[in-house]
């Protein structure tokens, strides 16, 4: 603790009269604005601090997505259309949002965070009710995708993109058929192998190659889960999060574990040689979803941005653009018959059914990191 | 000044006896470390023109990555964002730094003991520290996270490097230089400027480098304080690892190594002048 605090001796002494400058900055920047959209009144008393900033009508509409989930040709609409201005900020994990939201002073009023992370923020009241009545095209979403256990009848979440987590494989290679998880523990296939670089994903691996759920909190299926993956180790050449498609792309590996978007991605691109795969035994399924922020300060924008990428062009426009599956049932008559009828990201009912959330485990994690830790260190 | 060196006794004749597989040996030793060094930048480079998609196959030699670099409005903006926060951060934090250095190279005051330890603290701190306190106190305070955060961050942590880096320089600082120039009948300004800040100059300008390339790529405490609009490079960069790296990262990667290496050839340029022993001019 203390250690925590000394530092702020020195910086703070440098950044107390800094920040402070530039609070009241704002404030002065900030004051005018309201007062002439809301009443044309002669100026007088200065302006109370804003505040519902909900009655803004244009204004701009800040978001916090992660990258290359929203095409701009579909912001470029949506400002032509509303007069709304889009300002976006790109995150690389559901935590770093996680953060951002819990420090109070980030100006966001469209976030995207993934299933389990709409559970912890709800929980921690950072993102507020949905009120469904403002949103028309609610009844566009499929059916499938709603009432969530994450997100029961959908109070705080809209579903935007969904997909699963299973390997790729290079068929060029691999005569023999790939349905199941058992090749990435098959001494076989010793340095062909790569894994993502992810705790709970790995455990899902494992779990789901012994036939149990990949949420599963029993001790010994948790050890033996974990043996097995001390075991796969020595098979495995890499463990990696980040560019997992391309290592698979460029031949380095046989099997690569990882989201099927990616592995998508290069599969087009492969003339054939490479496939995707969602094991016979299960696999995980997640969705990320749009939320609104409890500190929002423009919820009529984010409301008419929620409606206006719920319209079936506009939401196959996205689609198109990015490749991902979405959850909007009419949309699927303007979406290109390429990716529509690509099972790596649109997977039939028979795949959906097999897969699970990751759910929060609570305790169990701390079992897990022990077990991982191990896994990584041997 | 160069003392040193004169007194040391001439290169012994060895030297020119030296066998032929130690000079091999040497050579081939430097040789790895260079390549060590340099490979991972030679490729990236490479790659950055290269016509396929993925990152890591050669298929052929392409401008594209740059065509499509300059129609990137969300790459653009983050080099935009980077380069306005560090250039700022340089400037704020070198003066600050510099004057922190000053004061406690050459004033007695009480505590200088303890703001002269304190100093090492930002450095030795882990950043994901750095960053998660700046976050509750930017909270505190009810600044709204934004890039004018962003440079609030980095200017805090880069006081200290530019301090330590002039400080060093002020250790061997002779101070009858600047008495001889009050004496000679310059003002406290005049000597400042016209004494101190030359002989000075090259450790100011290495810690001003030294903030720049920290603040450029920063990216833990940047990720905990960036607000609207405030995605700069790195943050870039590593939110578009879930969707895979492009070459338009490399290409980007290449022209910021280019600004570079400019930018230090031209440091060292500077350098040399204010080295020449020359006095007042």
């Amino acid at each position: 603790m203390k250690k925590l605090l000394r530092p702020s001796v020195v910086t703070f002494a440098f950044l107390v009269p800094l920040s402070l400058a530039l609070a009241a900055c704002q404030k002065a920047a900030e004051a005018p604005a309201p007062q002439a959209a809301v009443a044309p009144a002669p100026a007088a008393a200065p302006a109370e601090p804003a505040a519902p900033a909900a009655l803004e009508k244009t204004g701009k509409l800040n978001i916090f997505i992660w990258s290359a989930y929203l095409p701009k040709e579909v912001i470029d609409e949506f400002t032509a259309k509303t007069g709304i201005k889009v300002s976006f900020d790109l995150y690389d994990s559901n935590e770093a949002l996680l953060e951002k939201l819990q420090s109070g002073v980030a100006d966001y009023d469209i976030v995207v965070p993934s299933d389990y992370m709409v559970k912890i923020l709800a929980s921690q009241k950072l993102i507020q009710s949905i009120d469904h009545a403002r949103l028309p095209n609610f009844s566009n979403l499929d059916p499938r995708f709603l009432n969530k256990k994450f997100d029961p009848n959908n109070e705080h979440s809209l579903p935007y993109f969904w997909g699963t987590t299973g390997f790729g494989y290079n068929k060029s290679k691999i005569k023999e058929p790939v349905d199941s998880w058992q090749v990435m523990f098959d001494p076989k296939h010793k340095g062909r192998i790569l894994m993502l670089d992810d705790m709970r994903e790995n455990f899902a691996v494992a779990l789901k190659s012994m036939g149990k759920s990949l949420n599963d909190t029993d001790p010994a299926d948790l050890k033996a889960a974990s043996e097995l993956l001390k075991k796969q180790k020595k098979l495995v050449k890499t463990y990696n999060s980040g560019d997992f498609a391309n290592i698979l792309a460029s031949g380095d590996v046989d099997f690569a574990h990882g989201y099927n978007g990616q592995i998508a991605e290069v599969v087009r691109n492969s003339k054939g040689k490479l496939a995707y795969v969602v094991p016979k035994e299960g696999a995980t399924f997640w969705m990320d979803n749009m939320a609104i922020p409890v500190k929002a300060r423009n919820l009529e924008a984010a409301y008419e941005f929620l409606n206006f990428i719920m319209q079936p062009e506009v939401n196959a426009e996205i689609v198109n653009g990015v490749s991902y599956a979405s959850a909007n049932t009419p949309a699927k008559k303007f979406i290109n018959p390429e990716i529509l009828n690509d099972a790596a990201i649109y997977p039939g009912d028979d795949v959906i059914a097999r897969c699970e959330f990751l759910e929060d485990i609570g305790d169990t994690t701390t079992v897990l990191d022990q077990y991982w830790t191990e896994i990584k260190a041997q | 000044m160069s003392g040193p060196v004169d007194t040391r006794p001439p290169a012994p004749m060895v030297v020119e006896r030296r066998f032929a597989w130690e000079r091999f040996l040497l050579g081939t030793h430097s040789t790895f470390v260079y390549l060590f060094l340099y490979l991972p930048i030679v490729i990236l480079v490479v790659f950055s023109f290269n016509e396929s998609k993925q990152t890591a196959v050669w298929e052929g030699f392409t401008l594209e990555w740059y065509r499509h670099l300059m129609h990137n409005d969300l790459i653009l903006r983050s080099v935009k964002n980077s380069l306005i926060v560090a250039s700022i951060t340089t400037v704020v934090a070198t003066i600050i730094g510099t004057m922190v250095a000053l004061a406690l190279g050459r004033y007695e005051f009480r505590g200088k003991a303890s703001v002269a330890s304190v100093l090492y603290l930002p450095i030795i701190i882990p950043e994901i520290v750095i960053g998660a306190a700046l976050v509750t106190f930017f909270g505190v305070v009810q600044l709204r996270l934004s890039l004018w955060t962003v440079v609030v961050a980095h200017v805090a942590f880069s006081i200290s490097y530019v301090a330590i880096v002039v400080r060093a320089r002020l250790a061997g600082f002779d101070r009858s230089l600047e008495e001889a120039a009050l004496d000679l009948g310059a003002g406290p300004w005049a000597t400042l400027w016209r004494v101190t800040l030359p002989l000075i100059g090259p450790g100011i300008l290495a810690g001003a480098l030294l903030v720049f390339t920290i603040s450029i790529d920063d990216y833990v405490v940047t990720s905990f304080v960036a607000g609207v609009g405030a995605t700069t490079l790195p943050l870039q960069i590593y939110s578009m690892l879930k969707v895979g790296v492009t070459p338009e990262v490399n290409a980007v990667s290449t022209l910021l190594i280019l600004v570079t290496v400019v930018l230090i050839v031209l440091a060292q340029r500077l350098q040399q002048d204010p080295n020449q022993p020359g006095g007042g001019q």
